[in-house]
């Protein structure tokens, strides 16, 4: 008689819900309307966000400790949630006029979350990688699936540098294996501190395989080229998503491996506090030159991926809530301004700084959210971004990496004056016509870009209201599990 | 204590802010009564305040985890500022509604930076302080964005970036003078007991300098300022805020020496050295000057450079006399920019080369004249209290930097002379327009500045006895010196 193994689903409640939107993306995708399929996503992704609550302080973990329900876990899922509650919302006004109206793509996206939402909960390196590439595999086919030249260019790109990337990732995880014996977060974490020199060589080599491997999935430099061209190419829903939710799954797969698993372990700190100053230093001054809006937005994704790996440079208890807490308010004040640049470009192309002009007179309510965005993107206070800076700042300057501060906070006048550029010119009068597209201003996307100016205000002048659920050092201590 | 005079403060900071919002949703016809009742409004809690003798500490724990309080408090020094504040932006409200032609957004704008000024004013917490700074930031910016002038993206960046550029580094050292001090939080009185020592609090002080001596401004950090006013809107109601918004030398006061004792003592001869080179450098400058908003840039950009070496010689004498004068010199620069801001309306240009306004308008350029003496420290107007003190202080830490510091009084009496002669006296070019003299309001809007600076030029004793105080107190932290 065949004995079903034990298996404890309780953890696995979020991820199973987002899943089961996935599966009936597929299959009900022959019968109903893409719009409707959207809704029903909605629905997945709120129940999922509401399952995480029943989870909170309960510590389970199943599949003996491979997946965990930890409080971190919850915390990143709960901003992977809002990023894909945020997309979906942009996709019921966009997608028809991106082309990309079709059953397939809410799949793809709900399976892509799937996969993010693995990540978060991932308890070893092994259910990390699954996590990962379901994620990566769904976004390329996302890039790719509009048809057109320039999303088929950045769809390839982006593939073969992601496959690049995961196979150094591979590698890499197999040198940790190599060294440790084990693949479990916490065993690695444990043996980490006790190798012999021979083993300790093999395991930095294979932290910065890791390290490699992920700088590609975040976009950090010089692994970031793919960025710009992928985020510009795609759909602008499609950037959307991947600017904030992948990127926050990747980063929550670095917070595991790097915070928790592989926190004592010698050498990538070095390595990494390099790839961070070369981010901003690139991210930044190539943000600069940008004179489309939405290339510019990816330069500055670029840049935002240096200042939250600063986190990772603090000690586990201040970078793990830092970075928790930039995340979220990252994904709000990046998902509104590309939520507003695809409700009003005319193609998917974006739209150029100038046609920004006197945007104020012609949408003010998007103009003003615009700004609001762009303010917190530049780290302005009252609004969140600025705490979200902050925090990184005093995470790597407790740690000992004051010159980085220092740099950061160099790097970041470059980062206002391409912000502001764009949130000047759209107050400035202008007796030109419009150039853009006049019916963009619909009641989804202008929930989530109201989701998004409400969130970095309110997380601004409050930031206790997401920042006294991330705060409790003991969350981080145990990142790495029991 | 009274529980309604700990909310003051709160109340004076935030009243503008709510008033601006608002001003949003306030029918047309309403706005300048609208904004000119918030004004006065304020004005009158500023003085409320001053009438009870300042307010005592308040303080409520805004974000418990990250140490940061919100700590207010106004009294001594900040309260003179606070009300120079309320003050002339209720006289540039009333040039505003009268002025621009659909004045909403600027009213609006005026009263979101006052917010923004009196939190810097009243801020007790170095992180409160920085979000103030930035927050004051953001209407100055709009201002220039939505009335400036064609050149007016180039001069909006570069005052981003110097402005900005200052504060990060003013943030990194925010948060270093936290960590490394090993205080619990951000509040003034629990920094003050857990003070950096050592070559880190020169370090600190230095990075918190940046954001200062851009604010200043002190050569070289001051490229920044005469294009900001150059493109700006033609009334000088932006000008008006953007004097007010010169809070280095207050910041250096309030929280550099305290904070940074040895180091500021360190630093004083470089420190001095630059602030008098500044004084008179400006004043050269202002000389070589046709546009009248360049020229009052430049002389406040003079006026700063003796704030600033006031405040860095760290003599109780001067440091009183360097916040005198910061308080006055807003007054009469505020009110000489709008001035400059009526000859435009009248003429069409900026320009000093004029000619013959006195004759037609008479009044006009009598009280013109009047705000440049008090401008140049003429005895009896407050601009002299505010000087003599300075370089009276100054000389006795170095008596060579007083000397040529002091220069620059007899310089800024030659160039403000010169360009007033040029434009109001002289002959009136043939053809020229005929020069309407001030009008309603305008009289209030030159006349009320005007007479508050004669009245502390003459009667200086109860702003004296408000400062007087808190200097001392300031520099007790130096150890007596």
């Amino acid at each position: 008689m065949l004995q079903p193994p034990e298996v404890t689903l309780t953890p696995l409640l979020p991820v199973l819900i987002v899943l089961a939107g996935a599966l009936s993306s597929t299959l009900l995708g022959f019968w109903v309307s893409r719009r409707t399929l959207t809704f029903i996503n909605l629905g997945a992704t709120l129940l999922s966000a509401l399952s995480l609550g029943t989870l909170w302080n309960r510590g389970v973990s199943s599949f003996g400790g491979s997946l965990q329900a930890d409080n971190a876990a919850l915390l990143l899922a709960f901003v992977i949630l809002t990023g894909t509650l945020m997309t979906l919302l942009v996709t019921l006004d966009t997608a028809w006029r991106a082309r990309v109206s079709f059953p397939e793509f809410d799949a793809m996206l709900m399976y892509a979350v799937t996969g993010c939402m693995l990540i978060a909960f991932s308890g070893d390196l092994i259910v990390m990688l699954i996590g990962l590439e379901i994620m990566s595999l769904s976004s390329y086919v996302l890039a790719t699936l509009q048809g057109s030249r320039r999303a088929e260019e950045s769809g390839l790109k982006y593939f073969l540098l992601g496959a690049a990337g995961s196979a150094v990732l591979i590698y890499g995880i197999a040198f940790v294996y190599g060294a440790t014996g084990s693949l479990n977060y916490a065993a690695i974490a444990a043996k980490a501190s006790v190798l012999t020199p021979e083993n300790t060589g093999i395991l930095v080599g294979g932290a910065l395989l890791l390290l490699c491997g992920f700088a590609f999935k975040v976009a950090l430099a010089p692994f970031h080229q793919w960025t710009p061209d992928v985020y510009g190419g795609a759909p602008t829903s499609v950037s959307l998503f991947l600017s904030t939710v992948v990127k926050v799954a990747a980063f929550a797969g670095m917070l595991r491996v790097f915070g928790g698993a592989l926190n004592g372990a010698p050498g990538w700190h070095s390595v990494l506090q390099v790839l961070i100053a070369a981010t901003l230093i690139i991210g930044n001054l190539a943000a600069l030159r940008q004179m489309n809006f939405k290339r510019m937005l990816a330069y500055s994704a670029v840049a935002h991926t240096g200042f939250l790996a600063m986190a990772l440079l603090g000690t586990p208890q201040t970078g793990g809530a830092a970075l928790t807490y930039y995340l979220l308010v990252y994904t709000l004040m990046t998902a509104a301004a590309l939520a507003i640049v695809a409700a009003l470009q005319r193609g998917e192309e974006g739209m150029n700084i100038l046609d920004l002009r006197g945007l104020y007179y012609r949408h003010p309510a998007y103009a003003v959210a615009l700004a609001v965005c762009l303010a917190s993107l530049a780290g302005l206070p009252p609004f969140a971004g600025f705490f979200g800076k902050y925090l990184v700042f005093q995470a790597a300057f407790q740690n000992g990496y004051e010159w980085l501060s220092v740099l950061a906070a160099l790097t970041s006048v470059a980062a206002l004056v391409y912000y502001l550029r764009p949130a000047m010119l759209m107050f400035m009068p202008d007796r030109t016509p419009a150039r853009e597209y006049g019916l963009g201003q619909r009641t989804p996307t202008t929930l989530t870009v109201a989701l998004g100016v409400v969130g970095v205000t309110a997380l601004g002048l409050l930031p206790n209201i997401w920042y006294s659920w991330v705060a409790n050092p003991a969350i981080w201590t145990l990142l790495v599990g029991r | 204590m009274n529980s309604f005079t700990d909310w003051l403060p709160t109340l004076m900071i935030f009243l503008p802010l709510a008033g601006s919002l608002l001003l949003l949703v306030t029918p047309k016809t309403f706005r300048d009564e609208v904004a000119g009742f918030i004004a006065a409004l304020t004005l009158g809690a500023g003085l409320a305040i001053w009438r009870g003798g300042g307010s005592e500490l308040f303080r409520w724990d805004w974000i418990p985890p990250l140490g940061i309080t919100y700590s207010v408090q106004l009294g001594g020094v900040s309260l003179a500022l606070a009300l120079v504040t309320a003050f002339m932006s209720f006289i540039a409200i009333l040039y505003a509604a009268r002025r621009i032609p659909n004045p909403g957004p600027m009213l609006s704008l005026i009263l979101a930076m006052e917010t923004g000024l009196i939190g810097i004013f009243a801020a007790q917490d170095l992180m409160l302080f920085y979000v103030f700074f930035e927050d004051a930031l953001i209407p100055a910016l709009l201002m220039l964005a939505i009335y400036g002038k064609s050149g007016r993206m180039a001069a909006l960046t570069k005052f981003a970036a110097y402005t900005l550029f200052g504060s990060l580094l003013m943030l990194v050292s925010i948060i270093g003078v936290r960590y490394i001090g090993g205080s619990p939080t951000f509040a003034m009185t629990d920094l003050k007991q857990n003070l950096v020592q050592g070559s880190a609090q020169t370090w600190l002080y230095l990075g918190f300098l940046a954001a200062m001596a851009v604010k200043l401004p002190l050569w070289p950090m001051h490229a920044w300022l005469p294009d900001f006013h150059e493109q700006n809107h033609d009334s000088g109601i932006p000008d008006v805020m953007g004097t007010l918004y010169k809070v280095g030398g207050y910041g250096i006061f309030t929280f550099a020496i305290p904070l940074f004792p040895d180091a500021s003592l360190e630093l004083r001869p470089v420190l001095m050295g630059l602030a008098a080179f500044t004084a008179l450098y400006a004043a050269w400058i202002a000389f070589g000057q046709t546009d009248w908003k360049r020229l009052l840039a430049y002389a406040g950009l003079s006026h700063m450079g003796f704030v600033a070496l006031g405040v860095f010689s760290l003599n109780e004498t001067a440091v009183i006399g360097a916040m005198y004068l910061l308080a006055f010199q807003n007054l009469y620069t505020g009110a000489l920019f709008l001035a400059v801001g009526m000859l435009q309306e009248r003429i069409g240009s900026l320009d000093t080369r004029v000619g013959g306004v006195m004759t037609q308008a008479g009044a006009l350029g009598g009280l013109t004249m009047a705000l440049w003496f008090a401008s140049i420290a003429v005895p009896g107007m407050a601009g002299f209290i505010g000087e003599f003190s300075i370089l009276l202080g100054a000389y006795q830490v170095f008596p060579w930097l007083a000397f040529i510091a002091g220069i620059t009084t007899i310089a800024a009496a030659a160039y403000a002379l010169t360009a007033f002669q040029h434009t109001f006296w002289q002959a009136r070019p043939a053809g020229a327009v005929r020069v309407p003299d001030l009008v309603h309001t305008e009289w209030l809007i030159l006349t009320l500045p005007l007479a508050v600076a004669v009245l502390f030029g003459v009667y200086s004793a109860p702003a004296l006895n408000l400062m007087q105080p808190a200097v001392r107190a300031v520099l007790t932290a130096l150890g007596g010196n």
